[in-house]
C-alpha cells in the first residue's frame, strides 16, 4: 500500500514535469517578461484586457486548427492542407452566400471541407500514401482551385451576414464574478469526484490551486468590477477545444485515437478499427479548415486568393509548441492552443515593443526549436527517470527473477 | 557427402569455451566448442531457442562473446563489430537478405568497397568474371528489387565472394524459397567449396537439406554442442535425437473436457492467402486446445492472422460458434476471437500505456457508461482483478507496459481477452521471451481457458509444450497443415520430423485426413 502511494505520487509530479506543462510554464514566463518589459518602457499595460481580448482574437483562427491539427498529428499523420482549405472554404461561402442565403453558403463551404478531409484520408489510408505527400498535393491543388474560383481576384460579397460571426463580440459583464464562480465549482467537482473515488477526503494539488484562484478572484471582484468583451472566433476558441478536450480525454473515441496513434498494430488487433479514426481525422481537419473559412472571409466580408497561405506552418509551429508529437499517440488540444496563444503573445509584444517586425521571424524560430530540444531531451531523460523510480526502492517488486533460459534469450533476440 | 572428405587440418575458425550471457541474464551459449574446417560445408542445427543465432552473430562480429576464445586461422582474434569480422574473411548471410533494393546487382556486389572511382566496364568484367567462375548468369545491371528472392540470395552470396569472404555463414537460406531455387544455391554452394575457396557454416530447420548438403554438422542443445559428426556417418533419427534430447515429458494433458460431443466453436474452411496460407481447414470444440507445430516462417502465424481477419488478401471461411465472422479484426473481435500476437510490443501493447489503459483497450465499450464514456473506477476493478489472477508484478496498475519484464507483459496482453466476451483463442508463441516461472503460469492460464468452456488455438515452436498443453496437434510446413495427430500418440521426434518436412512424402498417405471432424 505504502509503495502504492508513493507511486502515484511520482506520477503526478510527473504532470507538473517540465515535458508535461512546459507549454504552460513557457506561457506564464512569456506573459511576465511582456508585462514587465511595457511597464519598465511605460507603455500601455500589457495586462490590460483590452490587449488580451485582442491577442485572443488574433489566435483564434490558427488556435482552432491548432485543435484539429493536434488531433491529426495524435492519430500519427499529418495535415498541411488547412490553409488552402480554410481558403476555399472562404470563397465558397462568400461567393454563395448573396444568391443562395446564409445556410446554403455555410453548408456548402463545410460540405467542401469535409469533402477534401475525405479525400486526403482516403489516400493516406486506403490508398496508402505518406500523409506529407497527400496533403502537400492538396495544399498546392486547392489552393489553384481557390485561384480558378475566384479568377485571381478578391472575391467579396454585398451580404455581411458573415461578419457577424468574425467581428461581433459577446461581454462578460463581471469578468471575475463569473471567473471565480466557474473557477470554485470546477475545483470542488473535482474534489468531490477524486475523493469519491479514493473514498477519502483527496486534496490533489490542481484542484487545491484552482480553488485558491476561484476564491482570489471572487474577492476581487468585489473591489473591481471589469466587463470583458471577447470576439465571437475567441468563444469558438475556447469552445471548441474544451469539448475537443472532453472527447479526447473522457469518451471511448479519444481512448481509440490515442491507441491507434500509439501503436495501430495493437489497436488494430484489439479490435479498433484503426482506418475510421484516421479518416475520420483528416475529414475532421478539413471541416474545422472550412469553418475557418468562413471566419476568416467574414471578418472582412471578402476573400483573396492568397488568403491563409503558409497558415499550416504556422499552425504545427503551435501544435509542437504545445508538446504534440509528430509521431502520434500523444498530445494536448488545450496545450496546442496555449502554444499558439505564445506565438501570438511574442508578435503582439513585438508590436507593443516597437522592436521592429524584422525579428519576429528570427525569435519565433528558435523559440520553436529551443521548445522541441526541452521536449526531447525531457523525454530522454524521462526514459531514465523510469530507471530511477526503479531504483527508488520499487525494483524488486518490478522486476522477475530472470533465470537461465536459453531458449528465451536467442529467440527473443533474433526476432 | 558431396565434396572431398576433411581430415585433420587446422580448423579455419574455431570456438573454444565460448559462453554468452545476455545482460538481462539468461545464459545463450554455455561453453561451445566448434571447429570448422576449411574448405568444407558444416550444418549447424538445434531446436528454436537451441543458441544458433547466437552463435552465428558472435562469429559474424554482431556479438561479443562473454568469454571464451575465437581462433581465426590460428590466430586468436576479437572482433567487436560485423566490420571486424568482415575485414577478417566472415559474410553472414541472414534471412532478410541486406541488399539495396533499389541498386543495381552491380552496385550492391559493390557495396562497402573502398575508394572513390567506379568505372563500370572494369568492374562489369570483374563481375562477368566471378559470373563464369562460378557458373551463374544474372544481369548484373538490373535492380535487385526486380529480382526474385532465390536471385537475391544468389547475390547475396556473390556479394560475399566479391568481399573475399573465405567463411560464408548462412541462416536459414532456403526457408521462403521455391524448390527451384533452392537446387540453385546447393549448387553455388556445392561448387564454391570444390574450388577449394571458401567454407560454410550452413544453418536450417530442414534436416533433410542439412544431411543432403554438408560435410559435417554440429549439434546444438540449450546453448551447448551435444554433437558434432561426419554427416555420411549420420541418420535422420540420431540427428533428431541429438536435436529433441531424451526428456521426460510432463504431459499433463487431461481428457478433453468437452470430449467428442462438445460444440464446434471454431470453424476454419478452406483459408488461403497467396504465398503464405495454403488452403487450411480445421475445427476446434468447445474446451479444447489445439496446437499449430510448425517452424521459424513456416506460416503458423500467417494462418492465425488470416483467421482473425487481420490479413486483407486471405480468403476462406471462418465461423465462430456457427456464424460466419466478418473478414475484418474489427468484425473478429466482435465475433468473440481473440488474438495474442506474437510480437508483444510491437502488436500486442502500447508501450507508454499504463497496465490498466492497455487491459481495458479490447473491450472499453463494456466498460464505458453508455458505451461511449470509460468508467475509470471499472477500468480499474478490471485492472486490479487481472493483476492478481494473473499474478502480474507491478506496483500499481498506473505503470506503463514498457517498464514490465517479458512474462509480465504478456500476461497483460492475456488480460486484454480475459474478462470480455471472447470465445476462440488463438496465442502465438505465448511464452516466447517469457521466463521459466512466468511460462509455467501461462501455460496453467492457457488449460484454464479450455476448462472454461473456450476454444484455443495454440502456435508454438517448442512442441514440448505443444505436447504438454494440447489435446489435438496439426503440423504446420510451408503454408499448410501437412499432418495431425493427438498429442497423446505422437512424440516430439516425429514433431519436428514432420515440421521439418523430412515426412513429406508420408504425408499423402500416413496423415489423418481433417474431415472426419465437422
Amino acid at each position: 500500500m505504502s509503495t502504492d502511494r508513493r507511486y502515484r505520487f511520482l506520477f503526478e509530479r510527473e504532470r507538473f514535469s517540465l515535458r508535461n506543462a512546459g507549454v504552460v510554464y513557457a506561457f506564464l514566463t512569456l506573459a511576465a517578461l511582456l508585462t514587465v518589459a511595457t511597464a519598465i518602457s511605460s507603455q500601455s499595460n500589457y495586462l490590460d484586457p483590452r490587449n488580451i481580448a485582442n491577442i485572443f482574437d488574433q489566435s483564434s483562427l490558427v488556435g482552432l486548427l491548432a485543435i484539429s491539427m493536434t488531433v491529426v498529428l495524435i492519430s500519427g499523420n499529418f495535415d498541411l492542407s488547412v490553409g488552402s482549405v480554410a481558403a476555399l472554404g472562404g470563397a465558397i461561402a462568400l461567393s454563395l452566400v448573396d444568391r443562395y442565403g446564409v445556410p446554403v453558403a455555410v453548408m456548402a463551404a463545410l460540405l467542401s471541407g469535409v469533402v477534401i478531409g475525405l479525400i486526403n484520408g482516403l489516400l493516406v489510408q486506403v490508398v496508402g500514401i505518406n500523409a506529407f505527400i497527400v496533403t502537400l498535393g492538396t495544399l498546392t491543388a486547392i489552393r489553384g482551385l481557390v485561384l480558378i474560383l475566384t479568377n485571381a481576384r478578391t472575391i467579396s460579397a454585398q451580404s455581411d451576414a458573415f461578419s457577424v460571426l468574425e467581428n461581433d463580440s459577446w461581454t462578460i459583464p463581471h469578468v471575475l464574478l463569473v471567473a471565480g464562480i466557474v473557477l470554485v465549482v470546477v475545483a470542488a467537482l473535482m474534489i468531490v469526484l477524486a475523493s469519491r473515488r479514493a473514498h477519502q477526503l483527496s486534496l490533489a494539488p490542481e484542484s487545491c490551486l484552482l480553488a485558491v484562484a476561484g476564491l482570489a478572484a471572487l474577492a476581487a471582484s468585489f473591489f473591481a468590477d471589469w466587463d470583458w468583451s471577447l470576439s465571437h472566433p475567441t468563444w469558438f476558441l475556447f469552445g471548441y477545444m474544451f469539448l475537443v478536450w472532453l472527447l479526447l480525454r473522457y469518451t471511448v473515441l479519444g481512448r481509440h485515437l490515442y491507441a491507434v496513434g500509439g501503436n495501430a498494430e495493437a489497436a488494430r488487433l484489439s479490435g479498433v478499427n484503426v482506418s475510421l479514426y484516421k479518416i475520420g481525422t483528416f475529414v475532421l481537419s478539413g471541416f474545422t479548415a472550412a469553418f475557418v473559412g468562413i471566419l476568416y472571409a467574414g471578418k472582412l466580408g471578402a476573400i483573396n486568393p492568397n488568403a491563409l497561405s503558409g497558415t499550416e506552418l504556422t499552425v504545427l509551429a503551435g501544435a509542437i509548441l504545445g508538446g504534440t508529437s509528430l509521431f502520434g499517440g500523444s498530445g494536448s488540444v488545450v496545450k496546442s492552443v496555449i502554444g499558439t496563444l505564445i506565438l501570438f503573445m511574442l508578435a503582439n509584444g513585438f508590436n507593443i515593443l516597437n522592436l521592429g517586425a524584422n525579428y519576429q521571424g528570427l525569435i519565433e524560430g528558435i523559440v520553436l526549436i529551443v521548445a522541441a530540444g526541452v521536449y526531447t531531451v525531457a523525454d530522454r531523460s524521462r526514459r531514465g527517470g523510469r530507471v530511477h523510480l526503479r531504483q527508488a526502492g520499487l525494483a524488486p517488486a518490478l522486476r522477475e527473477p530472470h533465470r537461465n533460459n536459453a531458449l528465451v534469450s536467442s529467440k527473443g533476440s533474433r526476432e | 557427402m558431396s565434396t572431398k572428405e576433411h581430415g585433420a587440418g587446422a580448423p579455419l575458425v574455431e570456438l573454444r569455451q565460448v559462453t554468452k550471457v545476455y545482460p538481462n541474464g539468461t545464459v545463450a551459449m554455455r561453453g561451445v566448442n566448434l571447429r570448422i574446417h576449411p574448405h568444407s560445408i558444416h550444418g549447424l542445427v538445434g531446436a528454436n531457442g537451441a543458441g544458433k543465432s547466437t552463435l552465428i552473430k558472435i562469429l559474424a562480429g554482431a556479438l561479443e562473446a562473454s568469454s571464451g576464445e575465437i581462433l581465426w586461422k590460428g590466430q586468436r582474434v576479437r572482433w567487436r563489430t560485423p566490420a571486424d569480422a568482415r575485414t577478417a574473411g566472415v559474410a553472414a548471410i541472414y534471412q532478410h537478405i541486406p541488399l539495396v533494393p533499389t541498386l543495381s546487382v552491380l552496385d550492391n556486389l559493390l557495396l562497402g568497397r573502398r575508394g572513390w572511382w567506379r568505372t563500370e566496364r572494369r568492374h562489369l568484367a570483374e563481375i562477368e568474371r566471378l559470373l563464369s567462375r562460378v557458373g551463374y548468369t544474372i544481369d548484373p545491371l538490373v535492380p535487385v528489387s526486380e529480382l526474385s528472392i532465390g536471385q537475391r540470395q544468389m547475390v547475396a552470396i556473390l556479394q560475399a565472394l566479391m568481399r573475399g569472404a573465405e567463411l560464408v555463414i548462412m541462416d536459414e537460406p532456403t526457408a521462403s524459397l521455391a524448390q527451384s531455387e533452392r537446387e540453385l544455391v546447393f549448387r553455388l554452394v556445392r561448387q564454391l567449396c570444390r574450388e577449394g575457396q571458401t567454407t560454410f557454416l550452413y544453418v536450417s530447420h530442414f534436416l533433410e537439406e542439412v544431411l543432403h548438403l554438408t560435410d559435417r554438422v554440429t549439434v546444438l542443445r540449450d546453448g551447448q554442442v551435444v554433437a558434432e559428426m561426419e554427416t555420411a556417418t549420420l541418420s535422420e533419427e540420431q540427428l533428431i535425437e541429438a536435436m529433441v534430447g531424451k526428456k521426460l515429458l510432463s504431459r499433463r494433458s487431461g481428457p478433453p473436457s468437452g470430449g467428442q460431443e462438445a460444440p464446434i466453436l471454431l470453424e476454419v474452411a478452406h483459408l488461403h492467402s497467396p504465398n503464405k496460407v495454403k488452403d487450411v481447414s480445421f475445427t476446434v470444440r468447445s474446451g479444447e486446445i489445439v496446437g499449430l507445430a510448425g517452424f521459424l516462417s513456416s506460416g503458423r502465424s500467417e494462418i492465425l492472422h488470416a483467421i482473425f481477419g487481420a490479413d486483407a488478401e486471405a480468403r476462406g471461411l471462418v465461423r465462430v460458434a456457427g456464424r460466419p465472422v466478418p473478414r475484418s479484426p474489427v468484425g473478429a473481435v466482435r465475433a468473440g476471437l481473440a488474438l495474442v500476437p506474437e510480437d508483444r510490443t510491437r502488436q500486442g501493447l502500447i508501450r507508454d500505456w499504463p497496465i490498466w489503459r492497455n487491459i481495458s483497450l479490447p473491450d472499453l465499450a463494456h466498460l464505458a457508461t453508455a458505451g461511449l464514456i470509460p468508467r475509470w473506477e471499472r477500468e480499474q476493478e478490471r485492472a486490479l482483478r487481472a493483476m492478481s489472477a494473473l499474478r502480474i508484478v507491478a506496483p500499481s496498475t498506473a505503470v506503463p507496459v514498457d517498464s514490465l519484464s517479458g512474462g509480465n507483459a504478456q500476461k497483460v496482453v492475456f488480460a486484454k481477452w480475459m474478462y470480455g466476451p471472447v470465445k476462440v483463442f488463438l496465442l502465438d508463441e505465448p511464452t516466447v521471451g517469457v521466463d521459466v516461472g512466468a511460462k509455467a503460469e501461462i501455460l496453467e492460464l492457457i488449460r484454464r481457458f479450455a476448462r472454461e468452456g473456450k476454444a484455443v488455438v495454440l502456435v508454438s515452436s517448442e512442441f514440448e509444450e505443444l505436447l504438454a498443453v494440447a489435446q489435438r496437434i496439426l503440423v504446420v510446413h510451408q503454408g499448410r497443415i501437412v499432418a495431425e495427430r493427438l498429442a497423446a500418440e505422437t512424440s516430439e521426434d516425429e514433431l519436428v520430423r514432420l515440421a521439418s518436412g523430412l515426412a513429406r512424402e508420408r504425408q499423402s498417405s500416413g496423415a489423418t485426413p481433417l474431415e472426419d471432424e465437422g
